[in-house]
């Protein structure tokens, strides 16, 4: 495939170079894995107070008594601030990427006169450690009158008293968003008509459970403001150091130059760390109006119940197809549960599900609608591949249509795939698919993994009564880049010793930024790796940027860094030409020496060049800028791809119904791989967190919104020994953006569930039907093998 | 999950240690390896005013036979035990559930005192406690006494001792030759708690079953006997069994809980299954 160049600065398409596509060591491991990572927890201020909140003990209530003053007055307690001291301090709160005027439900950092989800918080005290501010707390004397709650069951029964009770009273209604969108289509006539008049209607309601990003470390955010020096410091395990910056500016009404935020180390984030929320924001305006250093650690606990939850949702889809299994039409109506505070805006994902459902299907005609619901949950908040429930419901419906069929499972997805000589595609959202390899991943996949001799292997043990079954599922990774996060920039900066500084946006918070960009500006500079350093999550270095999120990185960041590195190459170039008194076109730079090329004894050294750069600048021609600096803000689509297949083999015990995954495999396309070893890491990370979300993990609340799953004795998250091996394909298709790569940080979690789910349904299809939901516990899968499943 | 304020007290010996605890009465809590105790006071589930700590009680940590039985100190860990040659050889069974145990890093701090006094009706050790019909002794102000198995647990995570007493020892009795045991669990993921689990011994004397125990965990308030189903086993030829039988009598009483894992009806039916699985083994052992 060739490739489209970009305008800014002249670049070749080489996949494979001295650094570029190797599988470089990760440089961030020497530190990581010894035990030597540097998390917030390492860095707290002497001086600073420690944070704990009171949290809400009930999901729905009207706040009866609220006495601080025992609390207050112990030893070693500073302060305790309530809704009533720090609310007044917000002048507005709303996340960037949203804008100041979408809609959302009313924000407050604490509550104040009623509480709308079990902890959420109400009062914050600030004591000198921890101990003694959760000493403190017991002293506090609260009453809240409790009152029904919104609540929706795990099985996606969405409460029936809905607008009854309303979880924000000043929103008017428990609906908090709904698609289409004011002014589009309210629905497809040719696909109603499809639907009416095709051979066959397939149709299926699936659910999701509620399930979360389990980060390592939780959160945490200190921050300091010092009237002096007019300035908020602030330090926080962030993916978006800029964003942390934003609303704290703006939540306080200082200007973005009075606020400075980095970041640390970040272990772990998945999502919950790229939005800044209440509690976040509630340490920043305790430390502005106390004019101190504050610091709160996210404890395991509060990380569970309040720290952002995801997934909680409904997708049903309808889909037609001719008598061949040719898909005719789809029809998608997905129902979040948003909770009562989402993290971004009303939180939900359906817009980019809706955007997404086709896949990598040619699916003819189309139509999706939507709406997400408030509850008095915690609110939803991204987890990545937040809107996955397309690939979710879509590859589980596939399967169901080609078993209703007759159809080999992995022939009806060949027959509907979107095939090599169909691109440029243009999907019924209008997304233009241009490199995309859906039909080649599954073959892949299916020739790792065995296919055919697995049905036989499946046929013989169903003999000998054993229970087997494969899962297949396939997908496209879209990586929203809209607004500014399409437009990332880095900054290569070379100084006297001949060493790169690269400065970017982004906040690695286990993605191998460190490595993996080192590379790609090593390779264009051709120096060596070790004289790359990424300096990254610091407002006061970095260009403005949006973080890490989203599968961009590689991307957007990627791609900068490329085309600043040729930048700063060319600039290398034009100055040893001078030294060398030769034309640039003839130089060429490697291993930290340009040379004039088929003459290596016409050599200088890259250090050399450095140093005439800057001190030796009357040296140069007089229209040249002297020094060794280039950037690039790139210019991304806003919406790119990868895709691949997933496919999985599981037996199950027909006495307890656990489930024990045999085989697991993923066939990529993720275009030029900047470091393999990264992007399998990146893909095996993400599988065992789809393994946690289908089998193990469930954050359940009762009936009446009271948290279940308040540790990890009852919130299980699959470990070492719950993960298969997992085996990675892949097959390699450049994208046409800078250096070749695509997006895919997010799709080990974005399509193994379905591959597990459908390999479960495979091998429970002699008993009878499993039921559309999760998580798969074995009472679930036990229930189907007795016979005794409600579906 | 920061504990309120306590007392730390750390004894040396068995006779300081329940003098120390006596003096608080109620108000302290004994900690051995901690992996329940801490959890809990890190939570503020419960707080006490002081701590007794076993960890330097020496004389607590052992493994020696005696007089037909295998005897166990408090403070022994488990990982300890999982090793024990003595064990392995005498009380085969005990080592076998200790894999169970959470992860191993676990059985290196927990001890099987603390396993057993704590009395999770989940956990492995009571119910092999209580399958064996162990012997426990412990040590209060007045002296020492025992509590045979079947009077140890008055609840869940209840044990009969009193506040002031420290569990010292378990007396496992060996069982004659010709037994086999055998621990079947079903865990959601390696190294949980059971969601349902039993232990199973016979001794078969002629082919025919001598002796038989069957303890269930994860069944109920404590951990189970069942014991209609064991005298149905006892006399029985052991090779022409209908084990599924069994197992279904083993469970006709029970009425275990239901919770975010599994239901009632669950856990039933694979216990049932599991005994079936445990008894199996045990009998084939049993002939070896
Ligand atoms: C992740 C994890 C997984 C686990 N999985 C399992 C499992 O699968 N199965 C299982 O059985 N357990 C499991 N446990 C619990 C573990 O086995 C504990 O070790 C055990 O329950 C308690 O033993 P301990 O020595 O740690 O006691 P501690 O936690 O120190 O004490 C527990 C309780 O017993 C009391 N106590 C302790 N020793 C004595 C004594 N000598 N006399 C009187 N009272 C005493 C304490 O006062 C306290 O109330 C798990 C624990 C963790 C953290």
């Amino acid at each position: 495939m060739t490739a489209v160049q970009d305008g800014a600065a002249p670049q070749t398409h080489s996949g494979v170079g001295r650094f570029l596509g190797q599988s470089v060591k990760r440089r961030e491991d020497a530190r990581l894995v010894t035990g030597h990572g540097r998390y917030i927890e390492d860095v707290l201020w002497p001086d600073a107070w420690h944070v704990a909140f009171l949290r809400s003990p009930v999901a729905r209530g009207r706040i009866t008594t609220l006495d601080v003053s025992a609390a207050a007055a112990l030893p070693g307690v500073r302060a305790v601030l309530t809704g009533a001291d720090l609310n007044p301090l917000a002048k507005s709160f709303w996340q960037t990427a949203m804008g100041k005027d979408s809609p959302q439900p009313p924000r407050r950092l604490l509550a104040t006169d009623d509480v709308r989800y079990a902890g959420e918080p109400i009062a914050m005290v600030l004591a000198e450690n921890r101990y003694v501010a959760e000493d403190a707390l017991e002293l506090i004397d609260l009453d809240v009158d409790a009152q029904p709650a919104v609540v929706s069951d795990h099985r996606g029964r969405w409460g029936a008293a809905r607008d009854e009770e309303l979880v924000h009273p000043e929103y008017g209604s428990n609906v908090a968003s709904t698609l289409p969108y004011p002014g589009m289509p309210t629905e497809n006539p040719a696909l109603e008509e499809v639907l009416s008049s095709a051979p066959h209607v397939f149709e299926e309601r699936f659910h999701q459970h509620r399930y979360i990003c389990v980060p390592m470390e939780t959160r945490g955010l200190q921050a300091r403001w010092s009237p002096d020096r007019d300035l908020l410091e602030i330090v926080s395990s962030t993916q978006n150091v800029h964003e942390v910056r934003s609303m704290a500016a703006r939540l306080l009404g200082l200007s973005e130059v009075q606020v400075q935020a980095r970041a640390e180390d970040v272990g772990g984030a998945f999502g919950l760390k790229c939005f800044v929320d209440k509690e976040e924001l509630a340490v920043a305006a305790a430390a502005y109006s106390q004019q101190c250093a504050v610091a709160w650690i996210e404890d395991r606990n509060e990380n569970l119940v309040a720290g952002g939850h995801s997934r909680t949702e409904d997708l049903t889809v309808t889909m037609a197809t001719d008598a061949d299994g040719t898909i005719l039409g789809i029809k998608g109506h997905h129902v979040e549960d948003v909770g009562a505070y989402p993290t971004y805006g009303v939180g939900g994902n359906a817009g980019l599900a809706m955007m997404m459902l086709p896949g990598p299907y040619d699916v003819g005609q189309y139509f999706y609608s939507a709406e997400a619901t408030f509850s008095n949950t915690c609110g939803m908040t991204p987890y990545r591949g937040p809107f996955l429930m397309e690939t979710v419901a879509r590859e589980q419906l596939i399967d169901i249509a080609a078993a209703e069929l007759g159809i080999d499972p992995l022939e009806f997805r060949r027959r509907n795939m979107i095939t090599t000589e169909q691109l440029p595609f243009t999907t019924p959202m209008g997304l233009v698919l241009e490199t995309i390899t859906p039909i080649q991943t599954l073959d892949q996949a299916a020739e790792i993994i065995g296919y055919e001799d697995f049905r036989r292997e499946q046929a013989a043990a169903r003999e000998q009564g054993r229970i087997l079954g494969i899962g297949f599922a396939s997908y496209i990774e879209g990586s929203p880049a809209f607004g500014a996060a399409g437009a990332e920039q880095v900054t290569v900066r070379m100084d006297m010793q001949g060493k790169a500084l690269v400065f970017m946006g982004s906040g690695s918070h286990g993605q191998s930024v460190e490595t993996t960009m080192a590379q790609v500006v090593a390779e264009e500079l051709g120096i060596d790796i070790d004289d790359v350093r990424i300096i990254q999550g610091d407002t006061t270095s970095a260009p403005y940027g949006t973080g890490t999120a989203g599968s961009r990185t590689a991307t957007t960041f990627g791609g900068a860094a490329r085309i600043a590195g040729q930048k700063l190459r060319e600039k290398i170039l034009a100055v040893a030409a001078v030294a060398l008194e030769a034309s640039p076109d003839d130089l060429e730079v490697a291993d930290g020496v340009v040379s004039v090329k088929g003459t290596p004894g016409a050599a200088v050294t890259v250090e050399q060049v450095a140093a005439m750069a800057y001190a030796g600048h009357t040296m140069l021609p007089p229209e040249m800028e002297p020094g060794l600096e280039a950037k690039h803000r790139i210019r991304n689509p806003p919406l790119m791809f990868s895709n691949a297949c997933h496919a999985a083999i599981v037996e199950i015990d027909r006495d307890t119904g656990a489930v024990e995954i045999k085989r697991y495999v993923v066939s990529e396309d993720c275009g030029n791989m900047i470091n393999p070893m990264v992007v399998e890491g990146q893909i095996t990370g993400g599988v065992v967190q789809g393994i946690g979300g289908v089998f193990y993990e469930h954050f359940v609340y009762d009936g009446d919104g009271n948290p279940l799953t308040t540790t990890f004795l009852d919130y299980l998250l699959p470990t070492a020994a719950d993960v298969p091996d997992i085996e990675i394909g892949h097959v390699v298709t450049p994208s046409n953006t800078p250096g070749g790569f695509k997006p895919m940080g997010e799709g080990g979690a974005i399509c193994s569930p379905p591959a597990l789910i459908n390999a479960v349904r495979d091998a429970l299809a002699p008993f009878g039907r499993l039921p559309n939901v999760q998580p798969l516990t074995p009472e679930v899968v036990l229930d189907v093998i007795d016979g005794t499943a409600a579906v | 999950m920061k504990p309120a304020p306590f007392t730390y007290e750390a004894p040396t010996t068995l006779g300081e240690a329940v003098d120390v605890l006596g003096r608080y009465g109620d108000e302290a809590k004994v900690l051995a390896g901690g992996q329940s105790l801490v959890p809990v006071l890190a939570l503020r589930l419960a707080r006490f005013e002081a701590l007794v700590d076993l960890n330097r009680v020496d004389e607590l940590a052992y493994v020696r036979e005696d007089d037909g039985a295998v005897v166990i100190g408090a403070m022994t860990r488990q990982a300890t035990v999982e090793a024990d040659p003595l064990v392995a050889r005498s009380v085969p069974v005990l080592a076998e559930a200790t894999r169970l145990i959470g992860h191993f890093q676990i059985r290196n701090r927990g001890t099987l005192g603390g396993s057993i006094a704590h009395g999770d009706p989940a956990a492995e050790y009571p119910a092999v406690v209580t399958a064996l019909d162990a012997t426990v002794t412990v040590a209060g102000p007045d002296g020492q006494r025992q509590i045979a198995a079947p009077d140890l647990y008055d609840g869940p995570m209840t044990s009969t001792l009193s506040d002031d007493e420290i569990l010292a020892a378990v007396s496992f009795p060996v069982w004659d030759p010709g037994s086999g045991f055998a621990v079947r669990e079903m865990a959601r993921r390696e190294g949980d708690f059971a969601t349902a689990g039993t232990v199973v011994g016979v001794t078969v004397t002629d082919g025919r079953i001598s002796r038989a125990a069957i303890s269930l965990f994860g069944m109920g308030p404590v951990p189970l006997r069942a014991r209609a189903a064991e005298s149905e086993l006892v006399g029985a030829d052991a090779s022409g069994l209908d084990l599924a039988e069994v197992g279904a009598a083993a469970v006709a009483d029970v009425d275990p809980p239901s919770d975010v894992h599994a239901s009632g009806r669950y856990r039933t039916r694979v216990a049932s299954r599991l005994v079936a699985r445990a008894l199996e083994s045990a009998l084939q052992e049993a002939s070896r």
